[in-house]
């Protein structure tokens, strides 16, 4: 990634990522390997939430 | 702004006034969480008459109960087997088990989600990445896998930064030292005890000088030393080798680091903890750096079994400047200068056995082992301490500087014992060189 400025931005696709690997996680209940992978990529997206969503959903930042 | 620098260049550098709405804002989310999904929390705020609702400033914080570790061992007599009632999560969520190392009475279970790991292994990336560790980096851990959680996430996050991780389990010291010879491992995470007793066997076992060895680098943690300034000495000069100290704990998580610029203090990770200083006589809590106190601590994004203002007894200080680094992240002087529980009065005196440490390991003649025994000769209180004299270095050489400078740091006096080089115990982990006997004889009258 380049360019900071625009967090609202980035944060827009982690939050994308997020919802397909949720309706993955939920639609493949049958298919562990598919659940549980989504499931486990899930918390790797948590990190990308504290490490960027929170600051643009609490409006902390100033650019 | 400098993506090489700061593992997250917009937390690192966010002013200390906006940290603080994330603080709170954090806070308030893991505290209804915890509310609403543990008994264990919804009894203790209800006791004390709040809900998450109440919790309406950042000054408000201080009114939630704190979490004693004592607190955590009655948990885990309750449902659900064995965490007990302060579990936020469906028991088939825990896809990890570690247990506190028992320094201080029983053990406590930790839970956590494989989402708390993810965690644990970001909030070490903090951690390593301030140090210097890059994808270039062969780390070597010497550390026994196991039940503890001691360097588990250090391995996770040196994975996660992109480095190649020599796991150094089950070898025993020699065959390590070999391993890290034959891999030109670059850097290492160890005890500060563990980190001078591999130097010691590699030069006086196996005629290798460790300077002269690949690591480059040297991650602490679990003990004090790699903050007492002479012990970090012996360390770096031993190894050839940048040494930095980071605290963390089962229950609480990595929350503190030294940063490459080495300014004499750990930052604190304000973006994932929540630290507050509480004043050991009053209970306030102090904001102005320079005085001391114990640590309460919130991790803002622990899942599974919370950390909320936690009573973890470390003994801090704010320090009043910033760090060169440019991290906003505050500065604790000195690194984690004790245990509330550890600092003792002896003959009237405030006594930390960190401050033993420094002067011992300040003087070139003695060894890196000691031991400190308080106990009573009569109603007085008396402390020997033990220690080793290097080979062909006489008592006579050192007993004054040795006197001297104890009588100076700590404003006692000392029986001193003498002893050959290596003849008192070895540790391989946390070393247990500090021994109150005057607790021993109170605890005894108790039982009576």
């Amino acid at each position: 990634m380049k360019n900071f400025s625009n967090l609202n931005e980035v944060n827009d696709k982690i939050l994308k990522i997020k919802q397909l690997l949720t309706e993955l996680e939920t639609q493949a209940e049958q298919f562990p390997a598919l659940s549980r992978n989504s499931k486990r990529a899930l918390a790797s997206i948590k990190m990308l939430e504290l490490n960027l969503t929170d600051i643009v959903a609490f409006d902390l930042n100033d650019s | 702004m400098s993506g090489q620098e700061y593992w997250n260049p917009v937390l690192e550098t966010m002013p200390l006034e906006r940290l603080k709405v994330l603080q709170f804002k954090k806070f308030k989310r893991i505290l209804n969480w915890a509310y609403t999904r543990s008994k264990f929390h919804k009894a203790l705020y209800d006791a004390a008459g709040l809900t998450p609702d109440d919790i309406r400033t950042f000054d408000d914080i201080k009114k939630i109960p704190k979490v004693e570790k004592s607190m955590m061992r009655g948990i885990q007599n309750k449902d659900p087997f064995p965490y007990g009632d302060a579990l936020c999560v469906p028991l088939e969520e825990v896809s990890a088990f570690r247990q506190t190392s028992g320094t201080t009475g029983q053990p406590v279970y930790q839970p956590d989600t494989w989402q708390d790991w993810e965690w644990w292994s970001e909030c070490w990336s903090f951690v390593l990445w301030a140090q210097g560790y890059r994808p270039k980096d062969r780390v070597f851990i010497p550390f026994g896998y196991n039940i503890f959680v001691a360097f588990w996430a250090g391995h996770y996050a040196a994975e996660k930064l992109g480095c190649e991780v020599v796991p150094g389990g089950v070898l025993d010291t020699q065959s390590r030292i070999l391993k890290i010879q034959e891999l030109n491992a670059t850097a290492m995470m160890a005890t500060p005890t563990y980190v001078l007793r591999m130097a010691d066997v590699a030069k006086n076992k196996m005629g290798i000088d460790p300077a002269t060895l690949s690591i480059n680098k040297i991650t602490c943690a679990g003990e004090p030393g790699a903050g007492i300034p002479s012990t970090k000495k012996r360390m770096e000069d031993a190894w050839g080798a940048k040494v930095f100290d980071h605290s963390g704990a089962t229950e609480i998580g990595a929350w503190s680091y030294e940063c490459n610029k080495q300014p004499c203090g750990m930052h604190v990770n304000e973006a994932m903890f929540l630290v507050e200083i509480e004043d050991l006589n009053t209970g306030e809590i102090i904001e102005e750096p320079g005085r001391k106190g114990k640590m309460i601590i919130t991790a803002l994004d622990r899942t599974a079994q919370p950390c909320i203002r936690f009573d973890s007894k470390d003994v801090i200080e704010w320090d009043s400047q910033p760090c060169s680094c440019g991290r906003s992240f505050r500065l604790i002087r000195g690194g984690v200068i004790g245990r509330a529980d550890d600092i003792t009065k002896v003959k009237g005196v405030l006594l930390s056995p960190g401050s033993i440490e420094e002067v011992v390991r300040s003087i070139d003649g003695l060894g890196d082992e000691f031991e400190v025994i308080v106990d009573k000769q009569g109603d007085i209180d008396r402390i020997k301490l033990k220690v080793e004299l290097m080979p062909e270095v006489t008592k006579l050489s050192i007993e004054t500087t040795l006197k001297d400078q104890l009588r100076l740091k700590t404003n006692l006096g000392y029986q001193i014992e003498y002893y050959d080089y290596g003849s008192l115990p070895r540790y391989e982990v946390k070393a247990k060189r500090f021994k109150d006997l005057r607790k021993k004889d109170i605890e005894k009258e108790c039982r009576l």
